[in-house]
């Protein structure tokens, strides 16, 4: 099974994969090799890649994932290596979403994305630690 | 005949002049095809990203979203245009203003209250020499441009259209073909209009349950929430790094023929200075032997 994540900027990640498990939008979802063909929404989290007994870990903001043949692809805006994620700028970040303006459903829904992205991101780092 | 040390003086600084010009065409080299890389992996993301639509129209889905279809009231609109931080390039900056000043004309004519956004200094120096007021101005994008830095601006934009304060967004930029083909572009951003990839035709099949091509989790619906907005992000960061390459390869050929021009010149003068020198060494010899002759008679 092959694992591709691709984001505006480069490929992060192209290899091979024993067990990949991805961050759906409603929680995290493992996937072996000869899985159906699916589309998926992500959601903010972790994406861990297990091949020959090593483990890597990603975090992405959300995106999605196309599952088709024994490749999985998955299009997100932007992936960060657990290991490299600024903590102190995820805790910013979380402290300015926090204080975000939540006066109508719409500024709400876009306080409630940026806080569980923040949220997420400091999760992954912290575990990665 | 002209001085032949001035000359010398001359052809020296020209020199120096060619030495700043060349090397600045080979950096600009090296940043064009840093920069095509770039542009290059967006392609990449681009294509699988209409992929996932073509996917999602064939099983079915009809592909409909606020963002791609023109709001009612069309009150508020922007203009954003991309130029470089730096001169040297040839027309590439002055290009990109001239069209951004004929747009915004053309826009406040449509629309009532249009707001200017401008990248590069280039840019803001030119809209503030022809007393264009501009409202926001960007100066971190040099020749690789940070989808998180775009991504902030085309969040912000789509958040003003969701909320309705704007209706319209253009961007005005050098889209880049080929090495020997850009091209200064305006482009309705949003509203979208068609998502590439949405017009395949519905397997029929699939449609009906009969066959299923995919599983959508959660639905296609949910995924194409999150699809269309991203395919924004893309094709405006895609504006960025097109803008991006096509300022470096407007360096490049700017910069090569000024080191073109500077060879001829040095061409010029040397022969210029060789003869004036020959001429001056013919008269030092016709005073010598005049000298001789004199002290001789």
């Amino acid at each position: 099974m092959k694992i591709v994540i691709v984001t505006p900027e480069t490929t992060t990640l192209d290899q091979e994969a024993d067990f990949v498990v991805l961050p759906l939008f409603d929680g995290e979802a493992g996937f072996s090799p000869g899985h159906a063909p699916m589309i998926g929404r992500l959601g903010p989290g972790e994406i861990r890649v297990k091949s020959s007994g090593s483990q890597q870990s990603f975090y992405v903001d959300g995106g999605n994932v196309q599952i088709e043949g024994d490749v999985i692809s998955v299009l997100t805006g932007s992936s960060t290596p657990a290991g490299e994620i600024d903590l102190a700028a995820a805790k910013e970040a979380l402290s300015a979403a926090e204080s975000m303006e939540a006066g109508t459903t719409i500024l709400a829904d876009s306080k409630r994305k940026a806080i569980s992205q923040a949220r997420a991101k400091i999760r992954v780092a912290e575990k990665a630690k | 005949m002209a001085n032949a040390r001035a000359l010398d003086k001359r052809r020296k600084s020209i020199r120096n002049i060619k030495k700043i010009t060349r090397t600045m065409e080979l950096i600009a080299t090296a940043r064009f095809k840093k920069a095509m890389d770039r542009a290059t992996a967006a392609t990449d993301y681009t294509n699988r990203i209409s992929g996932v639509v073509s996917d999602l129209a064939r099983a079915g889905l009809e592909v409909t979203h606020p963002l791609l279809e023109a709001p009612e009231k069309s009150e508020n609109a922007k203009l954003l245009v991309l130029t470089g931080n730096r001169g040297l390039c040839g027309g590439y900056n002055s290009n990109a203003i001239r069209l951004g000043v004929k747009t915004r004309d053309e826009l406040i004519a449509a629309v009532p209250n249009v707001t200017l956004e401008v990248s590069g200094k280039r840019g803001i120096s030119g809209f503030d020499f022809r007393e264009i007021e501009v409202d926001e101005q960007f100066l971190q994008f040099d020749d690789q441009p940070k989808f998180t830095e775009v991504e902030v601006i085309a969040n912000r934009y789509l958040q003003l259209y969701i909320e309705g304060k704007l209706d319209r967004l253009d961007v005005t930029y050098t889209k880049f073909h080929s090495v020997a083909r850009q091209e200064i572009v305006n482009e309705t951003l949003l509203p979208l209009g068609k998502l590439e990839g949405a017009d395949t035709p519905v397997d029929p099949d699939a449609a009906a349950g009969r066959e299923k091509l995919y599983e959508f989790v959660p639905s296609a619906e949910s995924i194409l929430e999150e699809v269309v907005p991203a395919s924004f992000r893309i094709k405006l960061f895609k504006c960025f790094l097109d803008a991006a390459v096509s300022e470096q390869v407007a360096r490049m050929i700017a910069m090569k023929s000024a080191t073109e021009a500077a060879n001829d010149m040095i061409k010029d003068l040397s022969r210029t200075y060789n003869r004036a020198r020959q001429s001056q060494i013919t008269g030092e010899i016709m005073e010598v032997i005049g000298g001789v002759e004199a002290l001789e008679g």
